[in-house]
Parts: structure tokens; sequence; C-alpha cells
């Protein structure tokens, strides 16, 4: 039991940043549920609270209106709290520097405030697999949290990619010169009831049909409550100090088996299967283009988001399990099962 | 041409800055500043430029450019744009040009007094279609004088998520500027009017209103719908058209002159003529759509030699248009977008905005009355 003993009392305030979010909001149920009775969140002022209602209808939480980019707000944010879920990010929808702003400026003030407080125990800071660059794995081969992360992350041709290895960088600088005690948590591919559109791992439908691109590749989905619960442990366990963590669950399905079982539960529709090295030659051809127009087609497509995505390595959960005592409460089937079934309530979205 | 460029302001449109900057031969981006230190060194680490900085004065000292691109919040625009004149900068300042006509003269006469070129960011009217059409009526196809002409242009305010974050953040920058959304967006419709306005004033009657997708997200206070009516002195109108609710999302410039008309429509990067004279019988019934399918399909093939020629990028209009800077800069030629243009856009949003606030039947419009 010492070994898994909690570095902080359930009386302990702890904030939550995103709280909002799809993540966020399961992240404080999961608080709830492990006893935590202060919990505070800092949303925007331009935050809907909708997915926050049914954990507040149940149990006191506190909502501080507040932007990440004002340090004043960080301040007020941070006060006491011993340990912070820090979760909110910027999506890269827009761009770089928006993805970037949201992400790194917005965690960069977040650590300056917490690094005068005495209180604070842990900063959880949230990663996600999209960092890491696998180039030099081989196909296939399961790839635990030594994998390397992407060292130019702006050559991937993804914001969202290029923040998140920025933040990770950020966190560990702040950990390492100012003794903030950081753990970074790298989940998979987030599912569950709220999500519309189909990772990217799987395939794309940005040329009007979808190009299945994932085949037989494992893909590391993680839902949405195990996540959630994998995140709080790694805000109280002992002896996670500076780690970083893969969350991802057990009994995956591959691409192939993930795309029948949606064309089966939610809709039909219409996928070219593209071979892995029609795939490759794919994102090759487009990135010498992408160069050599200077960007008349953007780099979306590229080896490194091929290596990243879809080469066809597996991930492995047994440092989570191990170092957190954590493991995926809900299976799988039942994930999917929940997921697919929202997906036909609220109706699916194909990327 | 040779030049030693700096950017101000690292966010969002300051990488569409560098990326056409980059395509320009000879010229070199040699710096960036942000009051955000991480925001000027991720533009930096990204695009490989050497230097980066937090003050703009000691940008201008240490690194001396030829030309600052300023991609600040618009509000920033004068100040900036002020410091780097005095500093012997020739300027590309992003839109709106400045918050009001008063500061973008200020800032033309201190451009004119110090023999420095500048430019506003109206890149729309550099786009291959529009240099069609500036071509056109320059070879007089329209006739003379332009008689009316049409300016639409649409918004898209994303999808409910994003329009709420924005709407619910009264920190965002665009809901701190005087007129808000419209003063952010309208000049890229306003301005290509200007440029075929004549003299230096113009009429101008101006109604604006809130979408009923913007009331159901609860704004009361964010115009995203505006019509205006413009005539100047030598009796050409215009109308110009925002809106963010109408569908398609149009961004059109139509123009009829003496004898023909034109329209260009920005989003597909077509110019189509319009024939002045009728078609006898009919045949006015059965040709014009045969000329105009064929209009079509030629431009169609236009856009891909562009493409296959590589020169057919998003941001191709912004190229172009800091292209002609840099090119009035080595040679001393006029700068591409006339100061009485940039003068004239202003003037014209003034009058807009002053309209919009301070019009006796704001209250009514708010009641949602109508009569």
């Amino acid at each position: 039991m010492s070994r898994r003993a909690a570095i902080s009392a359930p009386d302990a305030p702890v904030l939550v940043t995103g709280a909002t979010g799809f993540l966020g909001a399961r992240v404080v149920a999961s608080l709830m549920e492990h006893g935590f009775s202060d919990v505070r969140c800092l949303a925007r002022p331009s935050s809907d609270l909708e997915r926050l209602e049914a954990v507040m209808r149940a149990h006191h939480v506190d909502v501080i209106r507040g932007n990440l980019l004002s340090p004043d707000d960080c301040e007020r944010a941070v006060r006491d709290v011993a340990v912070i879920y820090h979760l909110a990010a910027g999506t890269g929808e827009k761009s770089f520097a928006d993805a970037f702003l949201n992400s790194v400026v917005t965690t960069r003030n977040l650590l300056d405030a917490a690094r005068g407080s005495a209180h604070l125990k842990r900063f959880v800071s949230i990663s996600s697999f999209a960092v890491y660059t696998n180039r030099d794995a081989r196909s296939r081969r399961r790839l635990d949290e030594l994998c390397a992360v992407e060292d130019r992350p702006e050559l991937r041709g993804e914001a969202y990619c290029f923040a998140k290895a920025r933040q990770d960088a950020l966190v560990g600088e702040y950990g390492k010169a100012r003794g903030i005690p950081y753990v970074l948590v790298r989940p998979g591919v987030v599912y569950g009831p709220g999500v519309t559109g189909i990772t990217r791992r799987i395939g794309s439908g940005a040329f009007g049909i979808f190009l299945h691109l994932g085949g037989s590749n494992v893909i590391p989905l993680t839902y949405v409550d195990n996540c959630a619960e994998a995140i709080v442990l790694a805000g109280i366990r002992n002896g996670v100090d500076g780690e970083a963590l893969n969350v991802v669950d057990d009994d995956l399905p591959t691409s192939r088996q993930f795309l029948r079982l949606y064309k089966t539960h939610v809709r039909a529709f219409r996928s070219i299967p593209v071979p892995r090295p029609a795939s490759y030659a794919l994102c090759a051809l487009w990135e010498a283009y992408s160069a050599w127009s200077e960007g008349q087609l953007p780099p979306v497509f590229n080896r490194r988001a091929w290596h990243a995505y879809w080469k066809g390595n597996a991930y492995t959960n047994a440092k989570a399990k191990r170092l957190l005592g954590w493991t995926p409460r809900v299976p799988t089937a039942e994930g999917l099962r929940r997921y697919f079934e929202s997906l036909r309530e609220r109706g699916p979205r194909v990327a | 041409m040779s030049l030693r460029v700096a950017i101000v302001g690292c966010g969002k449109i300051a990488d569409s800055h560098v990326a056409q900057i980059r395509r320009i031969p000879g010229c070199e981006v040699v710096g960036v500043c942000d009051r955000e230190p991480l925001m000027a060194r991720q533009l930096a680490d990204r695009f490989g430029i050497a230097r980066r900085f937090e003050d703009v004065g000691e940008l201008l000292a240490e690194v001396v450019p030829d030309v600052v691109h300023i991609t600040t919040p618009p509000q920033s625009h004068f100040e900036v744009a002020r410091r780097c004149l005095e500093h012997g900068c020739h300027l590309y300042v992003e839109k709106p040009f400045t918050l009001n006509a008063g500061e973008a003269e200020e800032l033309i006469a201190l451009a004119e007094r110090r023999r420095r070129r500048l430019t506003v960011g109206h890149d729309a009217q550099f786009s291959h279609a529009a240099r069609r059409m500036r071509e056109l009526v320059r070879g007089g196809y329209l006739g003379d004088p332009v008689v009316h002409m049409e300016s639409y242009y649409g918004y898209d305010l994303g999808n409910a998520t994003y329009a709420r974050a924005f709407l619910r953040d009264p920190d965002h920058w665009v809901r701190k500027l005087p007129a808000g959304l419209l003063q952010n967006v309208i000049s890229h419709g306003i301005a290509r009017i200007a440029e075929f306005l004549g003299g230096d004033r113009a009429h101008v009657i101006a109604h604006g209103f809130v979408s009923p997708r913007l009331r159901s997200l609860g704004a009361e206070d964010v115009y995203d719908e505006l019509r205006v009516f413009i005539v100047d002195e030598r009796q050409t109108t215009a109308s110009f058209t925002f809106s963010s609710a109408a569908r398609p999302i149009l961004n059109h410039f139509r123009m009829f002159g003496s004898k023909n008309g034109l329209v260009v429509d920005e989003r597909q990067q077509t110019v189509v003529k319009l024939r002045g004279a009728a078609f006898k019988s009919y045949a006015e019934q059965f040709v014009p759509p045969i000329v105009f399918a064929t209009q079509y399909l030629a431009n169609t093939a236009h856009n891909a030699r562009l493409f296959l020629a590589n020169d057919f990028h998003m941001d191709s209009g912004k190229k172009h248009l800091i292209a002609g800077l840099y090119r009035s800069i080595v040679e001393g030629s006029p700068a591409p977008i006339p100061s009485r243009e940039i003068v004239m856009t202003a003037r014209i949003m003034d009058s807009i905005f002053e309209q919009l606030g301070d019009s006796a039947s704001l209250a009514w419009r708010k009641e949602g009355v109508s009569c």
C-alpha cells in the first residue's frame, strides 16, 4: 500500500485546466470518484460548462473564470493547490502560432505561477502520442516511453505535434532547472461519446473519399474514462516524478477491424484501402512536391507523419500499469459499443 | 533585388508573410519581434530566422531592416509603424491599416516626408483574378466611367463552438477593436471599391445588424451583417454587402461600366466578362449561356496552368503585393497601393462605424423592430 500511497490527501486542493473539454470533464469526475473534495477548475470566460454540469450537480466544483494567457489569472488559479492537472491546450486547427500560444505560452504562465507555490506536489502535463517520431523503430515493434520524441516537430506539418513537443520540453526544463515535480502523461487516441471524427491513424477523407491508411495497424485507443483515471493517478501516486507515461487500453482493434465495426454499427461509407508501401510513397511524393512548390500544397502528408501514424507500431501501457497501479476499467469492446451508440444518436463525422 | 526584412508580431498571419517573402529571390527575413518571447522564438525556430526580439526598438537598432512587416493586432499598427518609419524603414502593414483615417493620413504623411514606401495588406486585390480584372479595366473593357460596383464579402464564423468562444471572450483582440469584428474584416471588401472611386471623399449610407444566428448564441453587440451604399464625387455608385449568414459565402466583386461588366469571384479565382450589348431576339436566351460556359472552362484551364506553373498558392496575392512593394522600394516607383486608396478605404470605414455607432435608429434595430 505504501508504494501506492497518495502524495496528497483527498481534501487537498487540486487544479484542473481544460476541465470543460471532452477529457477534462472526465478527469474532474474521476477526481470526485477518488474522493477529492476541493477541485478547482480554470475555465475561460468563453467556455461552456455543459460537459461539467453532470459532475457539478452531484459535487461541489469551484470554477474560476480566467485565461491561462493571463499571469494574474494563473497566480489566482494555482494558489495553495497541491496538484495541477494541466489539460488545456490548443488543438492546432487554426495555425501553428495558435496551437503554440494556447499550449506552450499558457503552460509557461502556469509553471511560472506554480513555481512560487510551497504547496505544489505535482504538475501533471498532458502530452500525446503525437510527439513520438518512430522513425528509428522497426515496423510492428511495440514501443514504450523510451521511443524518441520528434527532434524537428515543425517538419511534421502538424501544429498540434509541434506545440505538444515544445510543451513537453518546456515542462522538462522547468522540472530540471526550477525543481517543479512533474509527470508527462501521453494518451493515445482518446475516444468515447462526444468524439465525432475518425482519427487520422485510420485514414483521411480529405480527398472526398475515405483513404484507409491504417490497414492492419493496431490503433492506440484509450477510452475517455480509462484515460481520465490514469491522469488522476499520475497526479497522486508516489515515485513517478519526472516520468513520461503512455496511456493506452488493452485488447485494441486493428484499423481494419475498427473501420469494419464503424461501418456496421454507425454508418456505411466507401473507403479505399491504401497498402503501407503506397501510403509511404504518397507521403514521400507529397512532401517532395510541397517542398519543390514552396508550399503550394501544405505538407500535411510527409514521411515523418507516416512513421508516426501509419508505419504500424503499437504501444505498451506496462509502465503506467506498473507505476500507477492503473488498469483500463472499461474494456475496449464495451468502450467501442458506447462510442458507436453515441455516434448513432448524435451523428458521425468522417474526418 | 536584395532586401533585409523584419516581422513585428509573430501570430498566425506572420507565417504566411514569412512563407511568401521567402519566395521572392534575394529577400531575407533577418529578424522577428514579439512582446511574448516564446512567440518570437517559435516563428524563428520554424523558419530558421537568426534573430528574435521582444522590443521593436532593439529590433530596429540591431537588425537595421530595410522593410518591416507589421502583423500585430490593429490597435498597435499606428505606433509600431510610426517608430519604424522614423527609423527609416519601408512598411507593409497588415489590414486594417490603422484604427481610423486620421492615423492613416498621419502615417502616409510621415512616409512621404521620410521618402519611404508603405502598403497595406489588401492582398486579395493582387490575386490572379484581381490582377486580370485590373488589366481589363485599364484596357478600357468597361468603358469610361465606372458606373456601379458591387462588393460581396461573406464571412464564415465557423461552428457554434468557435463562434461562442469568440463571442464570450471579451478579451479577444478583435472584440477590443472600437468597431469589433467589422473593423477587422471589411477592409478587403471596401478597398476594392475604393480603388475605382474618384476624388477624395465619398457619401456613405450604412446599415448594420446582428444576424439571427449570433442572436441565438447570445451576442447582442457584435454586428455581423452590414449593407453599405457609396457614392463618389463623379456619381459612381457602389454597394457593399458583408454577411456571415448568407450562403454561399461570397467573395465577389462586380463592376459595371458604360460598355460592359465584369464579375470576379475571389474564392474560385474566376473572371467573367458581361457583354454590354444584347443578342438579337431568341439568341439572347441561347448564346450567352454558351459564352458563359466557355468562359468558365477558360478560367478552369487558366487556373490549372497557374497551378502547374507553381504559381497558385493560397497566398499568391500576398506574394504579388509584397513583390510589388519591394520593387517600388528598389526601383523608386510608386507603391502598389496608392496612398489615396488607403485613405479612402479608411474614410469609408470611419463613416460606416460612425453611422453604426451613433445612428438614432440603432435602438429599434437592436430590439428587432422592423418597418
